[in-house]
């Protein structure tokens, strides 16, 4: 692990991210060049990135999704789901890995076993050819790629394919010559032999039985050897060696100048190829430099000379030849240095644009010019000058300093702020989970996913908005049959649509179902005892499709995994009234069903207790209650102008809630009193109310505009059937 | 290094992450970094400013390492001559090939760690030890 760990963690999550929208496209358009393509950078990017953190596992499982969708590019047939879901699979494997990375700080522990799964996954995805693909019928060759590298030490460099041969006990009576084989392989590099069985005594060994294990290293590329050895079938396995490195890079300054110095020569080589003077050029500076560096300075001076004249020339010989006689002359060597890294806990991020930090900077800024003005002011009436110059000035300052704070206020939330595409992105992936799960196809068109909002209301989004796309595809869209008695298209279409709406985010999850069945709804609303037949058939249709919104609702015929888990779309109402929204619908029959859920566009959240007076709801701020309780109304007394009670031989204030607000109020009827017991400001005090309700999260929104001056109001919010929630501020009101 | 000899190197990479581990790597050992995000980008960078050394990436959009290469040795300018070093994740022989053919100095494999980079540009850029 190093210090890119939080940066890896970050930028490989966005990876994933892009991987899927690319290979959910590639699905939607099978033969997409850009998408396979997209994907396929995606994959190598994060392949690349593992390497960097050093998280082997990852790399090699990355290695090979790319790899097939490598051969996916190069071949022009389109790509078949079983590689899409093995790919996708990948990632979620991924996904988990750095899930497990976040929590833990290191690379997870079954990372390699699962790395083997799931590689295997992979290749069974393709089809491959049985012979290339099963290697479980020979002796497990434990770390023979190990052994052969060892023998073959680092002479070989490059891409390099190694065998592993283990012939049939039986092979020569089924006429194969296993090492003839392997002699004729092509670019042969190196061949070891050992006995299969080494322990197996002299008296028992049979000569006419095959106890051969042959590693063997080769140039060749691994499709040819697959195809020399292919008589063989699963006793043959090959892999292809991709070295870390290249070869100077373990050894010391002098054998890597060495090898730079060639390359250099191999590059003048090419002289035939077009840019000679940019290679004559540039391999002059590179040779000169490496000399330079190893300390060799009248070599290097003797190259640049040389580089002149080639240039002059325009020809590399000249170069070429100086290059060689330096590598003659050169000499001596140093050794290179190691340090260690450090590891870096990983943490929550966010992105934020750099031009909300800037306007945060800015700000902070002018708060300091209003600090400042208030000191100077502040010493003004130390040194007793005259309070109306002072307090002209102050309160100029009070302008600007609530003007910064307001503006300082949306600046944070701005930087809290997150695009609907964080969780819309998550939905072509389900929504074609789902609808193969129920045998449908389904289309997901995404719109407005650039819409922003706050991070928690983004966050907490996902859950209602799947419930919502589950019952879309699993009840709105109807079975193919269905469809084409309808004369609709074979493939359902599902719109998932953001939009901001003034203050409020605007979601729309519309399906072309079959929309639902009113008298349907009518009939099981009166079954479950949710409103009474008279009501009901009383009720508009807009009305009565609104129901589905009621607990214990569920109308599906047939409860199916996906939708029916005992929660309906009263779950969904709820969790959006959470986040301070609305939710609501709209349906046509045989034409299709729009969920539309309204949710602010930032969140400011207060736990407030609802009460009732003069028929109406109020909120009361739960920081300010304190109890409640029932007092007999002949235990309240008068008191001056008001009046109180006595609660544990204390005497509280009491004012009617209805009366204070100027509403009409019946309280005489009444044998006892509801109060509240509150407190503001250090004093306690009783209000009496009709009705005590619950507790809400709500997220508070300020009176604003004409409003904005309205005493004893903090702010407004809806409550889940769309009303209006008036909170209260309490300490306006006993003031 | 002082100031006045400080030597300048282009990186040329699409992934965020590969150029904050080379620009770390380089810019403890004194070298002026400038990144760009694909060969095309790295290609005006390089036409407008002058580098001692450039560091590419093969597998990029836009533009990739190779088309780069090819373009920026055929523009008969100075600037052509600016050695570059290729840093890919393939490690075939004919990535290498490739690579040389359309003109770059050395071609190295990822992943690689920072000390061998920055021992790499050091050797590029003629710093002595």
């Amino acid at each position: 692990m190093n210090e890119f760990m939080e940066q890896f963690l970050l930028e490989s999550r966005e990876l994933i991210v892009q991987a899927i929208d690319d290979l959910m496209a590639l699905e939607a358009k099978p033969g997409d060049k850009e998408s396979l393509d997209g994907a396929f950078r995606a994959f190598h990017t994060l392949k690349g990135a593992a390497g960097i953190v050093e998280f082997a596992a990852m790399a090699r499982t990355l290695h090979a999704a790319e790899d097939i969708l490598a051969l996916l590019r190069s071949s022009t047939g389109a790509v078949s789901p079983n590689v899409l879901n093995e790919c996708l699979a990948c990632l979620d494997l991924t996904s988990r890995w750095l899930d497990a990375m976040q929590a833990n700080g290191g690379t997870p522990p079954t990372a390699e076993a699962d790395a083997d799964e799931m590689i295997a996954r992979l290749a069974g995805s393709m089809d491959i050819d049985e012979s290339e693909k099963a290697v479980a019928a020979i002796p497990p060759g434990g770390d023979w790629l190990n052994r052969l590298q060892n023998a073959a030490g680092d002479q070989f460099f490059g891409t390099l394919t190694a065998v592993r041969l283990v012939p049939d006990p039986e092979a020569f009576f089924h006429g194969k010559d296993p090492i003839s084989a392997i002699a004729s392989l092509p670019k042969l590099l190196i061949v070891d032999l050992a006995p299969t069985d080494p322990a197996i005594s002299l008296e028992a060994m049979n000569t006419f039985s095959c106890n051969l294990e042959i590693l063997a290293l080769t140039r060749a590329p691994i499709g040819e050897i697959r195809e020399a050895l292919h008589g063989f079938g699963d006793r043959a396995e090959i892999c292809q060696l991709i070295p870390s490195q290249m070869p100077a890079l373990d050894a010391d300054h002098l054998a890597r100048a060495t090898a730079i110095l060639e390359a250099q020569i191999g590059l003048l080589r090419e002289e035939e190829l077009g840019g000679l003077l940019g290679r004559l050029a540039s391999a002059g500076r590179a040779s000169a430099n490496t000399l330079r560096y190893i300390g060799k300075s009248a070599l290097a001076a003797e190259i640049e000379a040389a580089s002149a004249v080639a240039l002059a020339q325009g020809k590399a010989g000249p170069l070429i030849t100086a290059i060689e006689t330096a590598l003659q002359r050169e000499a001596t060597s140093t050794q290179s240095t190691n340090t260690p890294t450090a590891q870096i806990a990983a943490s929550r991020a966010l992105r934020v644009d750099m031009d909300r930090i800037d306007a945060l900077v800015r700000l902070t800024g002018e708060l300091l010019v209003v600090k400042n003005t208030i000191g100077h002011l502040a010493r003004k009436l130390q040194n007793h000058e005259g309070p109306e110059a002072v307090s002209s000035a102050l309160h100029d300052q009070h302008a600007r300093f609530d003007r910064l704070t307001a503006e300082l206020q949306r600046a944070v939330l701005r930087i809290r702020v997150l695009p609907l595409r964080t969780v819309f992105r998550r939905f072509p992936r389900l929504v074609r989970e789902i609808a193969g799960d129920v045998g449908k196809t389904v289309r997901l068109i995404i719109e407005g996913e650039g819409t922003e909002a706050d991070a928690t209301i983004v966050d907490a989004l996902f859950e209602p908005l799947l419930h919502v796309l589950r019952n879309a595809v699993d009840h709105g869209i109807e079975t193919s049959a269905g469809r084409e008695l309808a004369a609709k298209p074979a493939m359902g279409t599902v719109i998932v649509r953001g939009r901001q709406d003034a203050e409020n985010i605007l979601i729309e999850i519309e399906d072309d179902g079959a929309g639902i069945d009113v008298d349907r709804i009518r009939t099981v609303a009166a079954a479950r005892g949710i409103a009474s037949e008279e009501a009901l058939s009383a009720m508009p249709d807009a009305e009565a499709v609104d129901l589905i919104f009621s607990a214990g609702f569920s109308t599906a015929a047939t409860v199916t995994g996906l939708s029916g888990r005992g929660v309906g779309m009263d779950s969904v109402r709820a969790a959006v009234g959470r986040l301070g929204g609305t939710a609501g619908v709209r349906s046509r029959r045989g034409i299709g069903t729009t969920v539309s859920l309204v949710l602010p566009f930032s969140l400011m959240m207060t736990r407030v207790m609802t009460v009732e007076a003069a028929g109406q709801a109020f909120g009361l701020p739960l920081d300010s209650v304190l109890e409640t309780t029932i007092v007999s109304r002949s235990a309240i007394a008068p008191i001056g102008s008001g009046r109180a009670f006595v609660l544990r031989e204390r005497t509280i204030p009491l004012i009617n809630l209805a009366e204070a607000l100027g509403l009409t109020c019946d309280e005489a009827d009444r044998q006892s009193a509801k109060i509240v017991v509150v407190s503001t400001s250090g004093q306690i005090g009783g209000l009496e109310v009709d009705r005590l309700g619950e507790r809400l999260d709500v997220m508070l929104k300020p009176m604003e505009g004409l409003l904005g001056g309205m005493r004893s109001v903090s702010g407004t919010t809806l409550l889940g059937d769309g009303r209006v929630l008036v909170v209260l501020d309490l300490q306006e009101l006993f003031a | 290094m002082n100031g006045s000899s400080k030597k300048r190197i282009l990186i040329i990479d699409d992934a965020a992450l590969i150029r904050t581990y080379y620009r770390s790597a380089l810019e403890v050992r004194g070298f002026i970094v400038e990144e760009a995000l694909n060969g095309l980008e790295g290609l005006e960078k390089v036409l407008l400013q002058s580098f001692d050394l450039a560091i590419v990436d093969v597998n990029m959009p836009q533009m990739d390492g190779i088309t780069f290469l090819l373009e920026l040795r055929s523009k008969q300018l100075p600037v052509s001559g600016v050695p570059v070093l290729v840093i890919s994740t393939e490690a075939g022989i004919q990535d290498l090939a490739a690579a040389r053919r359309a003109g770059a100095n050395y071609y190295l494999v990822k992943p690689i760690k920072q000390e061998v980079l920055a021992e790499y540009a050091a050797v590029f850029c003629g710093a002595p030890q």
